[in-house]
Order: structure tokens, then sequence, then C-alpha cells
């Protein structure tokens, strides 16, 4: 790890490695994390407005796109939990996976990471680890609202004695889910800064393009795992 | 690969931001169009399934309509040709009924005739021979034996006969 940080130093003009701090707002640090989500963020609000501002039956331009998103994304939930909660919980999983796939392209752009302001949210572990945590309390407070206090027993099954790993399995997913998708937008990002400041032409372009493809898989199954958790959690199960 | 809490508390509140913000203007649009979409779809299949069980009962009633025609006439012509046997059978019938009738009657009458004839002709041949017989016996017999001999020569007459 020790190697990639220097690189990644090196690459970056010189400067330290840790948090590139920008502004302060309300008494919190703004990073150019913080800033590119603020743009992803507008982008997305942007795009979803343009398309569903003048909805047509049927859809052309950018409302064709973002449908076909949203379908995609109804369907994929649909097949883990069934279509009346992937209608439901659709709102999160799917903010989830624009949000996370867009966050990983953002790193593509020219001057992500060098520029201040502008660096991939996903290539921080604090931010993962945000939006793992959000489904970590999402997947505890939908267990709890859908089936209540019954929501607790599935901690002490199928034998009592498994509660305290029952709770480390818990207390994990978050964890694994935030190195998961940080370490793969980390580690991609800081092969393409290897390969651009050995040779700066043509060669990181393959590796760029693949970085395109983990991001979408990245996207997708921090997605997927994050709707098994809830599905998991809010399983009715009927005898 | 250090924790820099701002950043986590940024990520969470910038990630529910958007929930909102997309609720509103993504999931909850394009989910209430693909319904909408996905109920007229299934509108106008059972439309189209009830259009074409209706054409399909319209097309039975049309061929029924024509069977009963088609048999209706079959009947018809039936009837006629059947009507038309009957009379030509009652026609004959009473044709021959009559000339029957005719053909008894003549015969009929013909034998009477006959008979009227024969006994007229039986009358006159015998006062015509006792006529003769007395011109040549001249008046020897009396009335008595006359009368008698006329009665056997009549007798003898109808014998022959």
């Amino acid at each position: 790890m020790f190697w990639t940080k220097a690189a990644y130093a090196a690459e970056s003009g010189g400067t330290d490695h840790g948090p590139q701090i920008l502004f302060s707002l309300f008494g919190l640090d703004v990073t150019s994390e913080t800033t590119t989500m603020w743009g992803i963020m507008l982008l997305l609000a942007i795009a979803s407005y343009l398309a569903t501002r003048n909805m047509k039956r049927i859809p052309s331009g950018i409302q064709n796109v973002m449908e076909f998103a949203v379908e995609g994304i109804i369907n994929l939930l649909s097949g883990i939990m069934g279509e009346e909660r992937a209608k439901k919980y659709l709102p999160l999983l799917g903010s989830l996976f624009l949000f996370i796939l867009i966050s990983n392209y953002s790193g593509v752009l020219p001057g992500a990471g060098h520029t201040p302001g502008l660096k991939a949210p996903t290539s921080n572990w604090s931010v993962t680890l945000g939006l793992a945590l959000v489904v970590f309390m999402s997947t505890q407070y939908y267990g709890v609202k859908e089936r209540g206090l019954k929501y607790f027993k599935h901690f002490f099954e199928p034998l009592p004695f498994m509660f305290p790993l029952n709770i480390i399995e818990q207390m994990v997913r978050p964890l694994s889910l935030s190195l998961r998708l940080y370490g793969n937008v980390f580690g991609e990002e800081m092969v393409v800064a290897g390969l651009f400041a050995l040779v700066p032409l043509i060669v990181p372009l393959p590796m760029m393009i693949l970085g395109l493809l983990f991001g979408f898989i990245q996207a997708f199954v921090f997605t997927l795992l994050a709707s098994i958790y809830i599905a998991e959690a809010t399983e009715v199960h009927h005898h | 690969m250090e924790i820099h809490i701002p950043d986590i508390v940024w990520a969470i509140i910038n990630f529910l931001i958007l929930v909102a913000i997309l609720n509103k203007f993504l999931h909850k649009p394009v989910t209430k169009m693909l319904n909408e979409r996905r109920n007229e779809v299934i509108n106008n299949l059972d439309k189209a399934e009830k259009a074409k069980i209706d054409s399909e009962k319209m097309k039975d009633e049309y061929a029924s309509q024509l069977q009963n025609a088609k048999s209706e006439a079959q009947e018809i012509i039936a009837k006629a040709s059947k009507m038309g046997e009957e009379t030509k059978n009652e026609i004959v019938t009473q044709a021959r009924v009559e000339a029957e009738k005719v053909s008894a009657k003549a015969q009929d009458e013909i034998r009477l005739e006959k008979t009227k004839a024969l006994a007229e002709l039986r009358d006159e041949v015998a006062t015509l021979a006792v006529l003769a017989a007395e011109k040549i016996i001249s008046k020897s017999i009396d009335s008595k034996d006359h009368e008698k001999m006329v009665q056997d020569f009549v007798k003898e007459v109808g014998e022959a006969q």
C-alpha cells in the first residue's frame, strides 16, 4: 500500500496525501470529494429534471436514457426482493447505483485527482464508508419497520449462541462494502496514474477503458449487496 | 488510508439529499410513467382480445345464419318436390279410379243390353214359331194346347240357348 500512496503523491504534484481541505461549511471541512459530490448531485438532478419535465408516453432522448436506467434497476431489484419491495426501496437503491456509477466515472475526467475541487468521491474510503453506513442504517431501520421486534429474532438464529457472530457479520458489512468499492476505484486510479507517469500517451488508455467497466461493476456490486441486505432484513416469512 | 470524519458526514448528507431529489424528479415520475404505460398496454391488449372475441362471435353468427338459410332453402326445395310428387300421384290415382268406374259402368250396360236383347229375341222367336205351327196344323189345337206348346217351345229354346 505504501508505494501506491507514494506514486499517487508523486503524480498529484507532490501534494500531501492527506485530505485536500478547500474550505469549511457549517463547521465541516469541505474537500475535493465533497465538491465533486455536489457536482454529481447537480448533474443527476438536472438530468432527472430534464428527463421527467415533460414526459411523453413514447419516450425519446434523455427521458429514454433515464427510463432505461430506472427500469434496469427495478428489474435488478425485482429479481432479488420481488417487484413490490423493489418499487418501495427503489429511491434508496436506485440513487445509490446512479451516485456510485457517476462518482466512479468522475475519476476518468481529465484532471480528476490533480485539480482542486475535482476528485472521484468513491476513491476516498471516508465517502464509501459514509455510503455503506447509510446502507447499514437503512437495513436496520427497514428491518425493524417491516418486522418489528421479530427482526431481532434473526440475530439468534439458527442457534442462540450464534448471536455474537451475527452481530459481527452485521458490523463487518459496512466495512467490506466500503473497502471493496474504495479499493477498486482507488486502485484503478493508481494504476492509471502510474502508467500515465511512465508513458503519458495511449498506454494508459486500455486501463482507462477497463476502468469504465470496473466503475460499472463496482456500482452494480455495491447496489446488489445493499439490496440483498435490505431484502434479507425485510423478508417476511410465511408459515 | 485514514478516515476523515467530515467526508463521512458530507457523504451521508449529500447522499440523503440526492435520494430526496431523485425521488421527486426521477424515481416517482418514472415509476408512474412505467405504470401508466403498463396499464395502457394491458388495456389495449384487453381491448384487442375483446374485439377478437366479438368478431369471432359475429363470424360464428353469420356462419350459422348462412347455414340456416341453406338448410331452409334445402327444405323448401324438398317440400316442393314432395308436394309435386304427391299431386302427381293423386292425379294418376284419381284418373285410374275414374277410368275403372267408367269401364265397369260400360260393362254393366253392355250386359244389361245383352240380357234385354236376348229376352226380346226369345219372345219374338217363340211367337213366330207358334204362328208358323198354327198355320201348318191349322186350327186343330185349342187354345189350351196352344198355350202349352208355346211354353214348351220357349223352354226348349231357352235350354238350347
